[in-house]
């Protein structure tokens, strides 16, 4: 009875259950606070028809690895702070998927409101832009220059403001 | 089943995952437009057509045979790879090539605003601007004006709201105005749009495809004409960026009418509710707003890169970009030491001026006030460079200190002076509110208001409270008990303690402006004070920086350190700095008295300092993180090296240490900040001496301060257009040191010559006069600065700090007589060789000497215990010396823009570092004051 009390289900979009602990589940704002409105009543699937059941299953991997985290809290102050992209060692390795799958962590992250994976998934990102030339950061991104070369110059000249001394 | 889950509205980004989870879903999405700015989370996956993932779709479009899709995953991995297997190694490579776009996705395609904004705010400024130039859709998520806003934050840059919002405000309500005349003026001439110029049309159709979405109904009613001319209107999308340029070049002529530029050449999108409605929504989604302004590719216009002050939104909005991009800039020009000099009163006016040396300033945006030896306060503008008022008559002697805070709250100037009393003035119309009698025994010479409490401090050694408003025993502000410290109290404060317990509740408010307490401790002449967070900061002619408790009177916390009597002091709730008759500006740790960073440079008192630590946000346990850290660096090294048990005093280690964290120039530990005081790379301090100079100290490369540059009182009065008051009667310094001088001085002669245009000949000359003798001033001051500093290092090695320097002092100021200055004077004049050291050794030897004996013990005591000898002796000399003596630095105070400074002169001065640059001038308004 406990124990059926203490894990949940959850459908993913490709119509898979997942059978996860509550505790884990519960990194996730948004299955935190469905649960509490759904009261007592659990057995039920929880469907997340944002997130497959590949997103899911490395995002509820995180989950449980942070399981015992401290709950994040809400109005810390961290916007308005200077941003580290120190990211631990366990995270990084975790986050060193393809492309599409680190993408589909953030927006799932970002849906399922798990404030920490997606702080780490966009260091992540942001940490494959930093000390990059333009033309690597193209090639990374696989991003399709639409610049004249003219416009290209203008933009520099106009950013030469921000030169390091 | 949930509800919500079931709503599509409740999924963020629902679109993105079905784009990248199938390239066929792609097939689905309209082409119609082929090209879209429209970033916004809402609006579905069209933006995922751009780029190379067209090339895969044709691909895929070779149907496999259902066999194949029939395997499992695992399985069609292993076929693939067998198929893959079986190729030439440049049919691999083609097909490596080919799934390049599926295995290195574009971030800015896939990820919402919201979410590219977070990783973002993760990239420095400088690799921002590096991806505005990777395409066109990085350029408008990288310059958005929200994450240029957390920028400018994050560099520990203050900026006033304040300001913001009420410009933005004017900005829409002249927007509003000119559209309501637009409208009237249109109907009065013909009321039907389809004669308006077909450019114009086109215009207005590609602003509803490219920046607000697809039209909404009634294009018609959105239609505004425009007057722009058709070249312009040619540029279609560039033409609402360039009008913005356009803007930025109409403030090179007035500011004021070339907002009145933007707001009309934007009118013509602001028409319509409809409008109005789709750009609020547009706005609660998505944090850029300036997606709008991309959206052709012509190169017609001449800056249309370049961020412009307002965005180039319908609603009037700040751009941050452009606001962090300025203060950078004029960052820049206080490091390359640009700027332009003005002075008070403006060169035309010099009737305004006042007659006598200036104490004391304080100014805020727009306002300064000063106080002078003249007896009066004079209120400034700082735009016109004239009076706003008569002057303040009142003070019957020196005017000595004062604040004044211009709010109509508040609307209130408080000076004090050598009669012993402060004066209440009302800001605005100059009458006099209340005048303090007698506030104290002696001289006034330092006093600073808060909401609540005014406190004063003196010559007689005593620091005093006073109340502004009326104050009942029951207010939080009333003392707490009577008996808890040293302080007296007045007879009519209650002991609230005592009374608590004995029921007595008979209260009687007290009427403001009341003497609350009588904090005595200092062993001489209290030459400075602050308060802060109900706590009193004061400085003293002792050597002592003291902190109280504005509610008891008890002292907290005493900080030593300075081996001569202060002149100055800044606390900013961390670190007090504070500036000595010793010639160092010190920087305390307030929490734990440490002593970290002492700045050596200046030649004699340092009689005015201002620091701005530019701290970033939240970055307190950082730095306190970063002190133990240097600590333990320290211990170790002084385990290893055994440093801890050398000799050195503590003094003689003190005394190398600006702020670095070598080990071996550590001089406290257990401090809650780093060496150096913390603070960003921005943090600046500048200081004024009676040597002449304004220094500008920054952080160098290791932490430690630096002088950075050393800015000459003299100097900026004659670039400033004004003429100095004692006017050099000829250069009788040798030949060499005139030509040297004339180098040294080129970029300020330069800006003189900017400046006074068609001045006349004569006055050139007068100038390179001037200027040499300047230079003479200051050879002798260098070699004064090395006698002296000789003289100094004996000090140290005494052990006994105290007792030895008095010892010291007494010595040297056997011949002190403030008197004996202008034969000294004299002496330099004709010799130009030591003669200065002795007047300069005289002067801080007086200084000390009265320490020792407890006496009232300042250089301020002492310039006034020697009738101003300097400025009335001045004539009387020949020589370069002469400029000596005539600008020493009183009180300076900076803010992001300028630095302004009174002295000896009865001309203020100020340093300009907007240089004259309109666009750093009409940022600078937004930027926060310091401290």
């Amino acid at each position: 009875m406990a124990e059926e009390a203490k894990t949940v289900t959850l459908q993913t979009s490709d119509n898979q259950n997942i059978k996860v602990d509550r505790e884990v589940a519960e990194r996730s704002i948004l299955i935190k606070n469905l649960l509490e409105d759904l009261g007592g009543e659990s057995g039920e699937e929880i469907p997340i028809p944002n997130v497959n059941e590949a997103v899911m299953k490395k995002v509820l991997e995180w989950c449980e690895h942070h399981r015992k985290d401290p709950p994040a809290s809400q109005d810390d102050d961290s916007d308005s702070r200077k941003k580290s992209t120190d990211i631990d060692e366990w995270d990084q390795k975790f986050m060193q998927v393809d492309q599409e799958m680190l993408f589909e962590i953030i927006l799932a992250a970002n849906y399922l409101d798990i404030k920490a994976l997606l702080d780490v998934g966009c260091k992540t990102v942001a940490n494959m832009i930093k000390g990059k030339s333009p033309d690597e950061i193209r090639k990374t991104f696989n991003i399709q220059n639409d610049f004249t070369p003219e416009e290209e110059d203008q933009i520099r000249r106009e950013n030469e403001w921000a030169e390091d001394r | 089943m949930a509800d919500p889950l079931n709503d599509p509205a409740a999924f963020t980004a629902p679109s993105y995952l079905q784009a990248i989870r199938s390239a066929s879903t792609m097939s689905a999405n309209k082409f119609d437009e082929g090209y879209s700015e429209d970033t916004r989370s809402q609006t579905g996956s069209d933006m995922i057509m751009r780029g190379g993932e067209g090339a895969i779709e044709v691909d895929l479009q070779y149907g496999l045979p259902e066999w194949v899709m029939g395997m499992t995953e695992s399985e069609r991995s292993e076929f693939a790879y067998a198929i893959l297997r079986s190729l030439r190694t440049s049919s691999i490579a083609g097909i490596v090539d080919k799934l390049n776009p599926l295995l290195h996705l574009d971030p800015v395609m896939h990820l919402p605003p919201e979410i590219t904004f977070q990783i973002f705010s993760y990239l420095t400024p400088e690799t921002l601007l590096r991806s505005s130039i990777l395409s066109q859709s990085w350029r408008i998520r990288v310059t958005d004006s929200s994450l240029w806003k957390v920028m400018f934050r994050l560099e520990g840059w203050n900026s006033n709201f304040g300001v913001v919002r009420t410009f933005e405000e004017r900005e829409r309500q002249k927007r509003i105005e000119l559209r309501d005349r637009e409208r009237k003026r249109r109907v009065r001439a013909t009321t039907d749009t389809d004669t308006d110029k077909p450019s114009s049309k086109k215009r207005v159709r590609e602003r509803q495809l490219f920046g607000d979405g697809p039209p909404e109904n009634g294009i018609h009613n959105k239609l505004e004409p425009l007057t722009l001319n058709s070249a312009q209107d040619t540029t279609s999308g560039w033409g609402e960026q360039h009008s913005v340029v356009e803007a930025d070049d109409g403030l090179a002529t007035k500011p004021d009418d070339s907002m009145e530029g933007i707001a009309y050449e934007d009118t013509p999108s602001i028409a319509s509710p409809t409008l109005e409605g789709s750009r609020r929504r547009k706005r609660s989604s998505d944090p850029g707003d300036d997606e709008s302004s991309f959206t052709s590719t012509s190169t017609s216009t001449s800056h249309p890169f370049r961020p412009s002050l307002f965005l180039p939104t319908d609603e009037p909005k700040i751009n941050w970009q452009y606001l962090y991009k300025q203060k950078r800039r004029l960052e820049e020009n206080w490091d390359n030491g640009r700027f332009v000099n003005f002075q008070l009163p403006h060169p035309k006016h010099a009737e305004q001026s006042h007659t006598e040396c200036v104490y004391t300033i304080q100014y805020s945006g727009k306002y300064l006030v000063s106080g002078s030896r003249d007896k009066t306060v004079r209120v400034w503008d700082l735009d016109t460079q004239q009076l706003v008022l008569p002057p303040l008559v009142g003070h019957h002697a020196s005017v000595l200190c004062l604040q004044f805070d211009e709010r109509p709250e508040q609307d209130l100037i408080v000076s004090g002076g050598s009669d012993c009393s402060f004066i209440l003035w009302k800001f605005s119309t100059g009458r006099m509110i209340k005048r303090v009698e007698k506030a104290h025994q002696e001289s006034v010479l330092n006093l600073k208001f808060d909401d609540t409490y005014l406190v004063t401090c003196s010559k007689d050694k005593t620091i005093k409270v006073w109340n502004r408003k009326e104050l009942w025993p029951t207010d939080d502000a009333y003392p707490s008990s009577t008996k808890k410290s040293k302080a007296r109290f007045p007879s009519y404060i209650i002991d609230m303690q005592h009374q608590v317990e004995n029921q007595h509740l008979h209260f009687k408010p007290l009427p403001p402006n009341s003497l609350i307490m009588t904090i005595e401790g200092h062993a001489a002449a209290v030459n400075a004070i602050q308060i802060l967070n109900g706590q009193i900061v004061s400085a003293s002619g002792d050597r002592n920086v003291r902190v109280w408790d504005v509610r008891t009177g008890s002292c907290i916390r005493t900080f030593s350190g300075h081996t001569k009597g202060i002149a100055c002091v800044q606390f900013d709730g961390r670190r007090i700095v504070s500036g000595s008759s010793d010639e160092t500006v010190r920087i305390f740790d307030h929490a734990t008295a440490a002593e970290i960073a002492c700045l050596h440079g200046h030649s004699s008192l340092v009689r005015t300092v201002q620091a701005q630590f530019a701290d970033l946000p939240g970055n307190e346990e950082d730095m306190e993180a970063e002190a133990k850290a240097v600590d333990q660096n320290f211990f170790a090294e002084a385990q290893r090296h055994g440093f801890l048990n050398q000799k050195s005093s503590r003094e003689s280690r003190r005394s190398r240490n600006a702020g670095s964290r070598d080990p071996s120039s550590i001089l406290a530990f257990g401090a809650k900040l780093p060496p150096g005081g913390g603070g960003s790379r921005w943090a600046r301090i500048v200081s004024g001496s009676y040597d002449e100079t304004v220094i500008i100290w920054k952080k160098g490369a290791d932490g430690s301060w630096e002088k950075a540059k050393v800015l000459y009182q003299s100097e900026a009065v004659r670039a400033a257009g004004g003429r100095p008051r004692r006017p050099v009667a000829h250069a009788n310094g040798p030949p060499t040191a005139g030509n040297q001088a004339q180098n040294q001085t080129q970029q300020q002669n330069q800006t003189q010559q900017q400046n006074q245009g068609g001045q006349v000949q004569p006055w050139q000359a007068f100038a390179i006069q001037a200027a040499a003798s300047v230079q003479a001033a200051q050879t002798l001051a260098q070699q004064a600065q090395a006698l002296h500093t000789a003289s100094q290092a004996f000090q140290p090695n005494t052990g006994s700090a105290t007792a030895a320097t008095a010892a010291a002092a007494a010595a040297t100021s056997s011949n002190a007589a403030a008197s004996s200055s202008q034969t000294a004077a004299q002496a330099q004049a004709s010799t130009a060789t030591p003669a200065p050291q002795q007047n300069a050794a005289a002067a801080t030897g007086g200084n000390n000497n009265n320490n020792a004996t407890a006496a009232a013990a300042t250089a301020h005591h002492h310039h006034h215990a020697a009738p101003h000898h300097h400025h009335h002796a001045a004539p009387n000399h020949a020589g370069g010396a002469n400029a000596q003596g005539t600008s020493r630095v009183f009180k300076l105070q900076f803010d992001a823009r300028r630095i302004v400074c009174c002295s000896q002169d009865p001309t203020i001065v100020g340093w300009d570092f907007a240089n004259n640059d309109k666009d750093i001038m009409m940022a600078s308004q937004f930027f926060g004051n310091s401290v």
